[in-house]
């Protein structure tokens, strides 16, 4: 089992034209010449859940702070690829997950995400691929779905949702993987961003 | 011969039948005696004949061919008629006795002899360890109840598949009086040949079985099950209630769709992809499969609610509004006509409330109104028999309606010992009606669900 460094896997999606914030390789801050606030990270084959010991810096507000964080996360992290993105909008979080599963095959997860989504665990799975059928069911199965009609003045496009799901299965079908995270995805009203994506193959 | 020959075999061959009272071999051959509509053949070392019927000393002996097998011999003894049966050409048999995997290394030997005849004679083995099968337009029936404990079912058109012999039983006993029948019931037991894809297949090409009701605890191969449950689904509706957890394969958690996979898998929205209906229990199971053999698909989330009482108006458009479905407003033009044809103090409005002065007329002109104004997909009716206006007189109307009308129907009728008796009459009469107001709301979830899967092959 190989984790897929972030960095990689994530200019192969931004190659397929899946959305994702701007980003740029950062060997020393100039490098950046994206808005504030940032996000720093680290691309690694080692770790994967980033946020547990500081390899994302989220919420940096200006340069000065850019160049301190860039620092500090060199000096822990010595020899890693270090990116940098633009931070985020808040949108409605989704999880869209893939898996190959032993008796089942390749399968799609879809869920809620956010801050309550390991307590909610709103999933669904479908067998890949789907249909545009299948992907309308995906919104329609979960209990807390009622967030695609709209939340605390965040709004969803039902219709791009049901497309990026359909656009990830499609992947799903050419692509060899064990596992696949895009955890978060934000929905917008004209869009979608996946914030975070990580393969395992 | 192919599995599907089960439902229409006109002779069997009772290996194993029982001079004693109480004996399964006894109890099997008097169930047959009583209902089965073809030739019985019996096989005993030493009878003559056993409760009139002419027992051959062996199947060797036999001068003609034999359909269908049903073996009721421990064990061993099994093994060695099964293997005489196939050997005379038997194309299906059933071991009902157990002793086999589920008893240790002997009897799993046991059942891979079992599978070695199956592959070398073609013959189908339903069984070992099962209730076996019951087939109500022919009369077949091995299962191990007497008459005075349980109702056979009568026929119908649900084909019931058990992967416990018992629980299938019980719930076709619990219905034997709504009125509801069965095409088929096949209980599987320890599978060492036709498992549930195969009974499902069979059941598919029975043109008297119009939706399938499936109990299950394990599906040994998921790929070719839910493929197969995919094309048949496109001609009847499929319900599962899936007993036991269901693991996925996958061992890897390092990512958190894996670990959710490991926590939270459902087979849900799998089965959806398949046009399987999953049922929460057992009642629901076969009030899915009945609703799925007699109304028509529902088409969309507009639901009209006509009663003759307030409150279970009320109740049902909170259940139906917690279903997912919508109780919208009737339109002021339908509400002018409708409020013509019902007592001033009724509610023309949804739910239709046509108070305790509701009569059979009231109803079918009102459930007419709704279907031809095309603002509902489906209309639940209460028709509730306390009052002296509405009688049984009305199943006539509802049964016209629910083959000529574009929207779905279903029907809930609450009371007591008249109100079971008049459901009863519906169900034979092809109407859907429930007892309560939860089961009538689920059970048009699941018409909405049927819906939801045909619309893909809809042009």
């Amino acid at each position: 089992m190989t984790v897929v460094p972030e960095l990689e896997f994530k200019t192969m999606l931004s190659g397929l034209n899946f959305k994702m914030p701007r980003r740029f390789l950062i060997n020393s801050p100039e490098d950046y010449s994206g808005s504030f606030p940032a996000v720093l990270k680290v691309s690694s084959e080692a770790i994967t859940h980033k946020t547990e010991v500081g390899a994302v810096m989220g919420d940096i507000k200006t340069m000065g702070n850019f160049k301190e964080t860039f620092k500090e996360m060199k000096r822990k992290f010595p020899g890693e690829t270090i990116y940098a993105e633009e931070m985020a909008k808040k949108g409605v979080e989704v999880i869209i997950g893939l898996v190959k599963d032993q008796q089942f095959g390749k399968l799609l997860m879809f869920g809620i995400g956010g801050f309550y989504s390991e307590l909610i665990r709103d999933v669904t799975f479908k067998r890949i691929p789907i249909d545009r059928f299948d992907s309308e069911d995906l919104l329609e199965e979960l209990k807390f779905g009622r967030v695609f009609e709209g939340y605390r003045g965040l709004k969803v496009n039902r219709e791009i949702l049901v497309d990026l799901l359909l656009k990830i299965s499609d992947f799903a079908v050419k692509k060899e993987f064990s596992q696949i995270d895009f955890n978060p995805v934000f929905l917008y009203e004209d869009g979608y961003l996946i914030i975070d994506a990580k393969m395992v193959i | 011969m192919s599995l599907t020959n089960l439902f229409s075999v006109s002779s069997i061959c009772l290996v194993g039948a029982s001079r004693e009272e109480g004996k399964v071999g006894n109890v099997i051959l008097k169930n047959l005696k009583k209902n089965y509509k073809g030739e019985i053949i019996l096989v005993h070392p030493s009878a003559e004949q056993i409760e009139g019927v002419k027992c051959y000393r062996s199947i060797e002996s036999i001068p003609h061919s034999i359909d269908l097998g049903i073996i009721s011999l421990p064990s061993k003894k099994a093994v060695e008629a099964l293997t005489s049966l196939a050997e005379k050409g038997c194309k299906i048999c059933i071991p009902v006795a157990g002793g086999f995997g589920e008893q240790g290394d002997e009897g799993k030997q046991l059942e891979s002899e079992m599978k070695r005849i199956a592959s070398k004679f073609g013959t189908r083995i339903i069984g070992p360890n099962c209730v076996g099968v019951i087939i109500p337009r022919t009369g077949l029936n091995t299962a191990l109840t007497t008459e005075e404990r349980s109702n056979f079912p009568s026929d119908g058109p649900i084909g019931f598949i058990s992967q416990s012999g018992a629980l299938g039983l019980l719930a076709m006993d619990e219905f034997s009086d709504s009125g509801i029948g069965f095409s088929s019931f096949i209980s599987l037991g320890n599978e060492v040949d036709v498992d549930e894809t195969d009974m499902l297949s069979a059941m598919g090409d029975d043109d008297r079985t119009k939706s399938i009701a499936l109990y299950l605890e394990k599906i040994s191969e998921i790929e070719k099950f839910l493929s197969e449950s995919r094309n048949i689904s496109q001609k009847k509706g499929i319900v599962v209630l899936k007993g036991g957890q269901t693991e996925s394969g996958s061992r890897a958690t390092s990512l958190h769709t894996g670990s959710l996979l490991k926590t939270s898998f459902s087979l849900n929205g799998i089965f959806r992809q398949s046009g399987i209906i999953q049922a929460n229990n057992e009642i629901e199971m076969i009030d899915f499969a009945s609703v799925l053999s007699t109304a028509k698909p529902v088409r969309g989330k507009r639901i009209a609610v006509v009663s003759s009482a307030g409150g279970v108006g009320v109740i049902s458009t909170d259940a139906l509004e917690n279903e997912g479905f919508k109780v919208n407003r009737t339109s002021n033009e339908l509400a002018g006509i409708i409020k013509t044809k019902i007592s001033q103090l009724g509610s023309p409005f949804n739910p239709i409330d046509m108070t305790a002065e509701a009569t059979n007329i009231q109803y079918e002109n009102v459930i007419n109104e709704l279907d031809k104004s095309g603002e509902f997909d489906a209309i639940l009716a209460f028709v509730l028999f306390q009052t002296f206006g509405v009688t049984e007189d009305i199943i006539e109307f509802l049964s016209r309606f629910n083959k000529e009308a574009k929207a779905s129907l279903v029907v809930g009728v609450i009371g007591g010992e008249y109100s079971r008796m008049a459901i009863r009459k519906m169900n034979e009469n092809g109407i859907a009606a429930f007892p309560s107001v939860r089961r009538a709301v689920s059970s048009l979830g699941a018409l909405y669900e049927r819906w939801e899967f045909l619309r893909r092959f809809e042009k």
